[in-house]
């Protein structure tokens, strides 16, 4: 039969990946401030705290809704670039959802596909530049293979949340292209890159609910 | 740093409640820091934005026959889509909206996203990207060539446009010829300090210049020593006629003060940029000297040439009444 996510389970999504996203703070800080500003976990953990405050609301939604409502909030509260990212990421997947009632396992495909591809574009940049699109661009590329290959669910879910956890730590050997760690000599090489391993926290989290309604 | 300010994350708010009180006719809307007329006329709404920092731009353009609403950032970033979509549904009459955007990546971003939000609230939206700089194919903090003072003259195209009843396509496509015909150049004198940081951003010797400076101090393309009026216009002009074939054509001219340039110099380039022309058969129709896009307190220059036809000058010389330009 498959799974079948609804608004409510996505709330809850998003409640686990605030917990893990909150637990990690230190950690995320001293990856960004090798390299970064240093304020991308305070940003995105406030945008996740936000939507924590927001999810009974989210539950009571259609999932297109939800995402647009979603969108919105980590737009105006996460700010700046990533605030810019995450809130185009999610408009365009909620663009997918219009008219469903619940996410299935073609359509969450299509939701973290839209993600991707409205990343890249708004924010005008490619998968090896060491951005969240490292850990976000092969957990869709797996996403797609594992359903072209009719690869069963369970199978299929474990794998793209493991290469978003892989994607991440791919970013560790890629020069940055962009952002404040191309001005450093050596452009960040040897270090993860922050972004993307919030990204992997999030594709890992969203996998594991899922796999819970198998 | 002496600045007349209260505190430096005040300056955005009190700047545009001080506009609203000094302009009657433009509204200013609290936290989203929107400027907008507060007479909503149907047809085809322009409005721009950007960081704060560029005075009058875009606050200034905002009134009958230019803007409809300007969107402000903090100083030099970007304002959040939030506000943009503020300005966007305010004065959207039915008739879509054309957004008029400076090419800095996070103005980009942020419209961009705005305009996606006003789709799906079913709101037409279109926008024009404008790179008048001829100083440098990538900046700090743009991909390809920056928007700068030039800017004014697309305000001034689009809005006059509109007026006309145009279509949203009519006024996206004049706005768009005005940017294929306009070129800038500048250059800067001392640096400019923001508000919040409270020093410099980069220094200049006593005796130096940077040709090619962006409006927020992003580097050019060489600093040398400063150079007499005459020779600062060929530098300038040269830039400039190198890019874009202006020969046998007629233009308007802009020479733009970066905020602590006085006047009278403004009106001494540009009397050796009008010599220059003429040597070159290019014919000036309308001549503009004035700050018109700044740089918080950088003293410097730019010069933008756009060239006309019959279409851009009618609209050039249509009547615009707003606190930074009016003509008629």
């Amino acid at each position: 039969m498959g799974f079948h996510l609804t608004s409510k389970d996505y709330a809850n999504y998003i409640r686990k990946a605030y917990r893990l996203i909150h637990e990690k703070g230190d950690y995320i800080t001293e990856l960004d401030s090798a390299t970064g500003d240093g304020d991308h976990w305070i940003n995105i953990n406030m945008g996740f705290e936000k939507l924590v405050e927001a999810a009974n609301e989210l539950e009571e939604m259609t999932v297109f809704e939800e995402f647009k409502k979603i969108g919105t909030i980590m737009m105006s509260v996460i700010g700046g670039s990533s605030g810019v990212l995450y809130g185009s990421a999610y408009l365009a997947a909620a663009k997918t959802l219009k008219e469903k009632e619940t996410i299935q396992n073609e359509n969450l495909c299509e939701v973290l596909d839209a993600m991707l591809q409205a990343i890249m574009s708004r924010g005008n940049a490619q998968p090896g530049w060491k951005t969240m699109i490292d850990s976000l661009a092969p957990a869709v590329q797996c996403y797609k293979d594992c359903i072209l290959n009719q690869v069963d669910e369970k199978t299929c879910l474990s794998r793209v949340k493991q290469a978003a956890i892989d994607g991440a730590e791919s970013t560790k050997d890629m020069e940055a292209v962009r952002g404040r760690a191309t001005y450093q000599a050596n452009k960040g090489v040897g270090h993860l890159d922050p972004g993307a391993v919030t990204m992997s926290y999030q594709i890992a989290t969203l996998m594991d609910c899922v796999l819970e309604k198998l | 740093m002496k600045k007349i300010i209260n505190e430096p994350t005040k300056v955005v708010s009190e700047f545009l409640k001080g506009m609203e009180k000094a302009h009657p006719e433009l509204e200013y809307t609290e936290k989203l820091e929107v400027l907008s007329r507060r007479e909503k006329s149907d047809k085809v709404a322009v409005i721009s934005g950007g960081g704060a920092g560029h005075e009058p731009a875009h606050a200034g353009y905002v009134g009958m026959g230019m803007l409809d609403a300007a969107v402000t950032g903090n100083v030099f970033s970007s304002p959040s889509p939030d506000r943009i979509i503020e300005a966007i549904t305010k004065m959207n009459a039915g008739k879509g909206v054309l957004m008029i955007i400076k090419n800095y990546s996070g103005d980009i971003m942020n419209f961009g996203l705005a305009k996606d939000l006003a789709e799906l609230e079913d709101i037409q939206v279109e926008s024009v990207v404008v790179r008048d700089d001829v100083a440098v194919k990538d900046s700090t903090y743009s991909t390809g060539r920056r928007g700068i003072a030039g800017t004014v003259f697309v305000h001034k195209i689009a809005g006059a446009k509109a007026e006309t009843g145009a279509s949203l396509q009519e006024v996206k496509a004049a706005a768009e010829k005005a940017i294929e015909n306009i070129r800038s150049m500048g250059m800067a004198m001392t640096p400019c300090t923001l508000p919040a940081v409270g020093k410099p951003g980069f220094l200049l010797g006593e005796d130096e210049v940077e040709i090619g400076m962006g409006i927020h101090g992003e580097p050019g393309v060489m600093r040398t020593t400063m150079k007499t009026a005459q020779e600062t216009a060929e530098i300038l002009l040269d830039k400039i006629l190198q890019d874009y074939d202006y020969s046998n054509s007629e233009v308007a001219l802009m020479v733009n003060g970066l905020g602590a340039t006085p006047l009278m110099e403004l009106y001494i380039l540009e009397n050796e940029i009008q010599t220059l022309l003429e040597e070159k058969q290019i014919k000036v129709y309308k001549t503009f000297v004035g700050n018109y896009m700044t740089a918080l307190d950088m003293s410097g220059c730019s010069v933008t040439l756009m060239k006309l036809d019959e279409e851009l000058k009618k609209l050039l010389d249509a009547p615009c009444n707003t606190p930074g330009l009016k003509i008629g």
